[in-house]
């Protein structure tokens, strides 16, 4: 049957419900095309034939066909769709710079979309709240106070806080740190928030 | 419990589809029963069965829920569309007996999305498999509502296995809201956790690295 | 809504604190707090009683339905009725949190009183899945559910929401004609 290719793709998507992103599969969206090439170039031809030769038999097969061409645009436009909300989650979830294993699973297309996002988000939050912007992705959850205990999962080098005081992140050692010069490396899993 | 930043399509549910909702693609896959009314030219190799380079008329064949929309007419009709089992007086008696009994994820797993799809095709027991269809619903809430609302820290795998798609997106509807409770209550909602999502990929790239 | 921001809107209600320190009164948005004086009661959101009082700086009044004899009474109140009972605070359960994880030493009898709350709202949720079961099986259109608080309606929310949704687009079913498909979903 036609459309088997285009309903992988979708099927890739919602196995991971997540909200993990899979390598861009470039490979089956030009399956995908290919096909769908190839069903217009039928249809074209039986069109035409249908016209001058007044063969109206042909007429199911056509719409039969031109089913199939607009499943195929739905599957593939629902997929690049769901990866561009999964692609923004990514900015809320990671920060505005991502590892390198996530980039490598995106194609040019989207990461050019993520920059742009990237950037009218900075933008809007530049005009937020004055002069200094806010930062509308920190506490997202009402915070009890304004410095938390961290502990350092890995080291991440060196690390600038409000005062300009300067500190080492290193592996296991402990810190108390401005709850939002932290959340981020909590949510990225450098730090771990420690309750006493 | 982390808000996810990440929230996918919904599905349409009912007599409409979501157009970009990967659910509803998934849903209109199914296949169903059909039979050719007329002959499909030059489509015959997608018959296995036969050499015929057409679908002659008269084909038993099944069919994706998409194609048999996209080809269905009340006027020209080129197709009929039969109901699958479950939707048949048979199994209707059955679910209104107990729905409770029946294993949906097992029947459907699209039981009540593709029942209302179904209406799409004039049936003369259209309005039988609208009414058997809310029905099984209505029977089945309160299981569905108490597994999801009881279940926390159990395995809820048993629970959820024998759930429709639909019922299972109730389930994880309740289960996050009794969740987020509970960690208020044992006051772990202040605890600044690591996403989800990180953790999964990190998950994942250890998964990978082992194999 | 996330529990945390339930428990946030729940830290503007007000509470006795008693005060071990001076200071004038304090001019802020949501208004004038103060003054204080030692020993001298004096009310203000309980934001700020937990944090004079985690610096021990106050003494904190437990509200006047804080009480197990109180309690008790409403408790047996809402196992007899059928309807949801009025509570004396609209964010008792919050507010019972709060207050015990933090001033539990100037509560009497704070065990019980946790005891007590969580039977409250053990009943009260009990009940509302009892009065959602029956509203959907008699597919019923709308219904009035007063006295339910912030925190109780916040737990069952998306539940029930997406329930209603789904069994509203079900019973829509039944009105559709059939028909050709209208739309463009292939």
């Amino acid at each position: 049957m036609f459309c088997e290719k285009a309903v992988e793709l979708v099927r890739e998507l919602h196995r991971l419900g997540d909200g993990q992103l899979p390598a861009f599969n470039e490979d089956s969206i030009r399956q995908v095309l290919e096909e769908m090439k190839v069903l217009y170039e039928q249809n074209q031809g039986d069109v035409n034939e249908a016209k001058s030769e007044g063969r109206s038999e042909l007429i199911p097969s056509i719409k039969f066909r031109h089913c199939c061409l607009l499943r195929n645009q739905r599957c593939v436009t629902a997929y690049l769709y769901d990866r561009l909300l999964r692609i923004r989650a990514l900015r809320w979830e990671y920060g505005s710079v991502l590892p390198a294993a996530i980039r490598f699973h995106m194609c040019a297309e989207e990461l050019e979309w993520f920059n742009q996002y990237k950037k009218s988000l900075a933008t809007y939050m530049r005009s937020l709240g004055g002069e200094e912007g806010l930062d509308i992705t920190q506490d997202r959850k009402p915070p009890k106070s304004l410095y938390i205990e961290v502990r350092c999962l890995k080291d991440h080098g060196e690390f600038e806080i409000d005062d300009g005081t300067i500190i080492l992140l290193k592996k296991n050692s402990q810190h108390f740190l401005p709850r939002w010069k932290c959340e981020q490396l909590i949510r990225q899993g450098v730090l771990e928030h420690v309750i006493s | 419990m982390e808000t996810q930043a990440y929230v996918p399509v919904p599905p349409g549910v009912g007599i409409e589809e979501n157009f970009l909702s990967l659910d509803d693609i998934l849903l209109s896959q199914e296949n169903l029963p059909c039979r050719t009314e007329s002959s499909f030219p030059r489509l015959g190799f997608l018959e296995k069965s036969s050499e015929a380079p057409d679908i002659p008329e008269g084909t038993k064949m099944e069919m994706p829920l998409w194609l048999a929309k996209g080809l269905y007419e009340r006027k020209r009709r080129v197709l009929s569309v039969e109901l699958p089992k479950v939707y048949r007086e048979g199994w209707r008696t059955v679910f209104g007996a107990d729905p409770n009994v029946v294993d949906l994820h097992k029947m459907g797993p699209y039981y009540y999305g593709l029942g209302s799809q179904l209406l799409h095709f004039d049936s003369p027991e259209n309005m039988e498999i609208a009414q058997a269809v809310l029905n099984t619903f209505i029977g089945r809430f309160r299981r569905t509502m108490d597994s999801s609302q009881n279940a926390f820290n159990e395995d809820t795998s048993g629970l959820v296995e024998r759930l429709d798609c639909l019922e299972k997106a109730l389930f994880r509807a309740g289960q996050s809201g009794l969740n987020s409770f509970q960690c208020w209550e044992t006051g772990r909602a202040s605890h600044l956790t690591a996403s989800s999502l990180v953790l999964n990929y990190r998950k994942r790239k250890i998964a990978e690295v082992q194999e | 809504m996330d529990p945390s921001e339930v428990e946030f809107v729940a830290e503007k209600e007000m509470v006795t604190i008693i005060p071990n320190f001076s200071l004038d009164k304090i001019y802020l948005i949501g208004g004038d707090l103060g003054p204080f004086n030692p020993g001298l009661p004096v009310n203000v959101p309980v934001w700020l009683a937990l944090n004079l009082k985690q610096r021990q700086k106050c003494r904190i009044v437990p509200p006047e339905w804080m009480d197990v004899e109180k309690l008790e009474e409403i408790r047996e109140q809402e196992r007899k009725e059928d309807m949801f009972t009025p509570m004396p605070s609209s964010h008792y359960m919050e507010l019972t949190k709060l207050l015990l994880n933090h001033a539990s030493d100037n509560i009497p009898r704070a065990d019980e009183i946790r005891t007590l709350v969580k039977d409250i709202w053990d009943t009260r949720v009990a009940k509302l899945r009892l009065s959602a079961d029956s509203f959907i099986s008699q597919q019923e259109a709308h219904a009035k559910l007063d006295n339910l608080t912030l925190m109780e309606i916040n737990t069952s929310r998306m539940f029930l929401l997406d329930s209603l949704d789904c069994m509203y687009k079900l019973r829509t079913n039944l009105l559709s004609r059939g028909g050709a498909p209208k739309g463009h979903d292939y």
